[in-house]
């Protein structure tokens, strides 16, 4: 079925079909579908993607019978179940839960900064079937955490979340994903941060071999504003992580890492992007891949620095271990710069665990699966001591003996 | 800086553009436009074989069908290609003259003002110099010498008459014509360039050299080079550009094929400083290159050195593809871009055998209101155990209106092979130009001097006599950019 047929089929459970604005943004987007027919060849970020899966799709989402729960746990800490996208309104005089909107939606396409050259998220707008947006009040100090929880097998859950921090305020954002069905999952999330604001955002992703999850970020800084970001991927199932981040006003600062276990013959897609387009601004963007098997990633970073945003520091790196014969590793490390007076850099390894340091560890009577073992952890320790969260730091832990305990 | 480049830098700075002067010979040229016609004509007119005409015609269906790769960050208004005459020739050169004294005068002083005087280097230098005046060989020197060790350095067009079995065994193999649609380009109406072919066990004694130079106006220039070197065997070829002033956009799409077997080793160098527009970007050189070597043999190896200042559009990324087992690929450049240049260049290793190695050291600078691209790919294949590379590459950025890009490709199916890339983009640091000023040279000596030892880890690759030229033109193409 091609995209139009299968979203007028489906239009009673889209959101805002009664939107002109939406419709008429939907148009163009169908139209991009029709003209664009997803060039492998010319498009990177299609790489080893499985686009039959994603294009020619049975759409199928229920909406869930119970609404969320949502604990004030009295020291600023609220936990969010979200189920199948949706979760249920709230309001304190610290945050504000709501359904997405219609406005929202608009603003989002409305805005021309923004990449919009990404077929996942134009999918994302068309079949948008879920969301919520949440807002944190001037000068609170607040964490969140929320479990993403998809019901039933099949589904396809569309989904659009806002964030805004306002003033002054700061958010410590957990997200988790540990589903065992096999569903396809493709969430946008778009984060405002006002003027020094500071957002940590820790994606945590545990989802079984079925389970398809296209995760993308669109955050932007104002002015002194910091925006976190750390993805663990431990996931057995497809993960897209496409996470871009603009730093709009001065003395802002981005940094986006991620590290990700891959096994069997499994993929990953990963993609980060900062836009400098403002003075003085900061950001970082370090991903680190393990790949086993017959597994597959690629990681596209990108800096790109405005004529305007001089005095920028901005750096890249990835590093990626092959474990074995059939594992592929594909990494493009872009620079775009406009702008004279920067300090920008980019580096990129990939290659097998270093012999000498097996070597080192096999003389002093360690064997090589554990000596590997050590090496693996090792090379991970910066991202996951970094951790101040200690329920998540042994979570973290646990996964990551999972994975090695299959390392031979 | 020494008083030299000072000197350089002065007398550079009272005539604006040494090499842009137009030499007035009579030109026979087909009509405009590409057609069957037209390669057949090229074809007669080099006197050709027909497996030659046919080779290019087949070439030809394949252009037709082929858009333009569109993969590099440039700009440029669409190539009109019926609008480009195909062949020129100086006139008389329909039999080849005998040695130098035949040669037409004019051509001998317009060498002379760009400062190659045959007769002086063929004496001097020890260089024997190939030149290429508008797609036909004019003279060939040290024939003699090389003949000796059974060398051939001859063009493509002599070639193709008197060594069939090689051509027909090289040509295309590397860089087979339906690759890209420049490459099919220069396949379907190439009409000269030089084959090198150096025997089992000899290593060459010269620095091989040709001078390209394009004379007549909208001719677009279609070089095809071919240097075999067989088993253990090595040499050395310098090739340099510069082309006269012009306001009309001048097409030039040239191939390069390297085929290096066992225990060979080829290198190549490259000064090119073709015309690169005015102040005001208007006209200057397209220069589309495809630059392809093939370590074909165990232990073989293929070096890239090249400096790129000239050309308003610069499309080039010489490759290496790294078959045979221990082989080893190199790429060292410095590429200069000023006022409304656009450079996209590069490599890409493949590394296909094991042991295999490769390094690649690119270095650009941007002034004025250019756009300079590094665009490299790395990729090891399944079977490349234990292959190598190290890549770096650093911008250098004068003035707050150019860009710098870096677009590295890197993807690795092996897991025992190890890759490592490194990049940075930075202004000329504040501190050093300080410790220049203060020890008294001006802004632009002090900035000259520092993109110099910018460069140095690529210029100190070059060949004695490049180097020396190469230095000079870095500073040259600094001018009047900075302060």
């Amino acid at each position: 079925m091609n995209i139009q047929d299968n979203y007028l089929k489906n239009k009673k459970n889209i959101f805002f079909t009664e939107n002109e604005d939406v419709e008429n943004h939907r148009k163009k987007l169908i139209n991009i579908f029709e003209k664009d027919r997803f060039d492998k060849k010319n498009n990177e970020s299609l790489k080893n993607v499985n686009l039959k899966n994603f294009l020619d799709f049975n759409y199928k989402y229920l909406v869930p019978e119970e609404t969320s729960v949502i604990n004030n746990n009295h020291d600023n800490s609220y936990s969010i179940v979200s189920v199948n996208g949706q979760c249920a309104s709230f309001k304190d005089d610290k945050i504000e839960i709501t359904k997405i909107l219609d406005e929202d939606y608009n603003d989002f396409s409305k805005n021309d900064t923004i990449e919009k050259n990404d077929h996942f998220v134009n999918l994302n707008s068309l079949f948008l079937n879920s969301g919520f947006k949440i807002i944190i009040k001037k000068n609170n100090n607040i964490k969140i955490k929320i479990s993403n929880i998809i019901t039933d097998d099949d589904l396809t859950i569309f989904q659009k979340n806002n964030y805004i921090c306002e003033d002054g305020s700061s958010l410590n954002l957990i997200e988790e994903f540990e589903n065992k069905n096999n569903s396809t999952s493709n969430i946008l999330n778009v984060i405002k941060l006002e003027k020094n604001s500071q957002l940590n955002h820790f994606l945590i992703q545990d989802n079984a071999p079925d389970h398809n999850l296209i995760i993308t970020t669109h955050s932007s800084c104002k002015k002194d504003s910091i925006y976190n970001q750390k993805v663990y991927n431990f996931s057995e199932g497809y993960v897209r992580n496409f996470h871009y981040s603009e730093l709009i006003e001065t003395n802002s600062e981005a940094d986006l890492q991620g590290i990700f276990f891959l096994k069997d013959n499994n993929t990953s897609n990963n993609k980060t992007f900062v836009k400098h387009l403002a003075e003085n601004c900061k950001s970082n963007q370090v991903y680190k891949g393990i790949l086993n098997d017959h597994s597959k990633a690629t990681y596209f970073s990108n800096t790109h620095v405005d004529q305007e945003a001089q005095k920028t520091e901005g750096y890249q790196l990835s590093k990626g271990i092959l474990l074995s014969d059939n594992a592929s590793y594909f990494s493009k490390p872009e620079l775009k710069i406009y702008a004279d007076d920067v300090k920008c850099s980019h580096g990129s390894t990939i290659g097998p665990i270093d012999e000498n340091a097996i070597f080192y560890l096999r003389s002093r009577g360690m064997s090589k699966i554990a000596a590997t073992k050590i090496l693996i952890s090792s090379f991970i320790n910066e991202e996951l001591s970094s951790i101040d969260n200690e329920q998540m730091s042994e979570k973290i832990q646990k996964k990551l003996v999972r994975y090695l305990s299959q390392v031979k | 800086m020494n008083s030299e480049t000072l000197n350089t830098l002065d007398s550079y700075s009272k005539n604006k553009y040494k090499y842009g002067f137009v030499t007035d010979i009579d030109n026979e040229k087909p009509k405009k436009g590409l057609n069957e016609d037209t390669i057949k004509f090229i074809s007669l007119k080099k006197n050709e074989p027909d497996w030659m005409l046919e080779w290019r015609l087949k070439a030809f269906l394949k252009w037709k069908k082929m858009k333009e790769p569109k993969w590099a960050n440039l700009n440029f208004p669409q190539i009109d290609y019926q609008d480009i005459y195909y062949y020129s020739a100086p006139k008389g050169f329909d039999k080849k003259p005998k040695d130098l004294s035949e040669v037409d005068p004019k051509l001998i002083e317009t060498y002379n003002k760009l400062g190659i005087p045959l007769e002086e280097q063929k004496v001097l230098a020890g260089v024997a110099v190939d030149v290429v005046f508008d797609s036909v060989s004019v003279a060939t020197t040290y024939k003699g010498e090389l003949e000796k060790l059974g060398i051939i350095f001859c063009s493509i067009g002599e070639a193709i008459q008197k060594h069939p079995d090689l051509i027909k065994k090289y040509l295309g193999s590397v860089i087979p014509p339906g690759d890209h649609s420049f490459s099919a380009l220069n396949s379907a109406v190439f009409t000269d360039g030089s084959f090198v072919y150096i025997p089992e066990g000899v290593k060459c004694p010269m620095e091989l050299s040709t001078y390209f130079r394009i004379n007549a106006e909208n001719t677009g220039q279609f070089e095809r080079t071919l240097i075999i070197a067989d088993k253990g065997s090595y040499v050395s070829y310098l090739e340099g550009c510069t082309a006269p002033k012009r306001d009309d956009n001048q097409l030039h799409a040239a191939n390069v094929e390297l085929i290096a077997l066992e225990d060979a080793e080829i290198k190549y160098s490259t000064v090119q400083n073709w015309y690169p527009g005015d102040e005001d970007g208007k006209g200057g050189i397209y220069n589309f290159v495809t630059k392809r070597g093939l370590c074909a043999g165990k232990n073989s190896k293929i070096s890239w050195t090249q400096v790129e200042t000239g050309s308003a559009i610069t499309w080039k990324y010489p490759s290496c593809i790294l078959k045979g087992d221990n082989s080893i690929g190199e790429f060292y450049s410095v590429a200069i871009t000023n006022n409304f240049q656009q450079a996209d260049t590069g490599t890409k290793m493949t590394h296909i055998g094991k042991n295999t190695k490769s390094k690649i050291i690119s270095k650009g600078i941007s002034l004025g209101k250019s756009q300079n691209t590094y665009r490299g790919e790395v990729s090891f294949l399944r079977k490349a155990d234990k292959a190598r590379n190290y890549t770096q590459c650093d911008s250098l950025l004068v003035g707050n209106k150019c860009g710098a890009h870096t677009v590295p490709y890197i993807d690795s199916k092996n897991n025992t092979a190890v890759i490592e890339h490194e990049a940075s983009t930075s202004k000329i640091n504040e501190d050093q130009l300080y410790y220049c000023r203060q020890r008294g040279l001006s802004h632009e000596e002090a900035v000259s001097l520092i993109v110099n030892g910018f460069c140095k880890q690529v210029l100190q690759e070059l060949p004695m006599e490049f180097a020396v030229e190469a230095q000079k033109l870095v500073s040259i193409s600094l001018e009047g950019s900075v302060g």
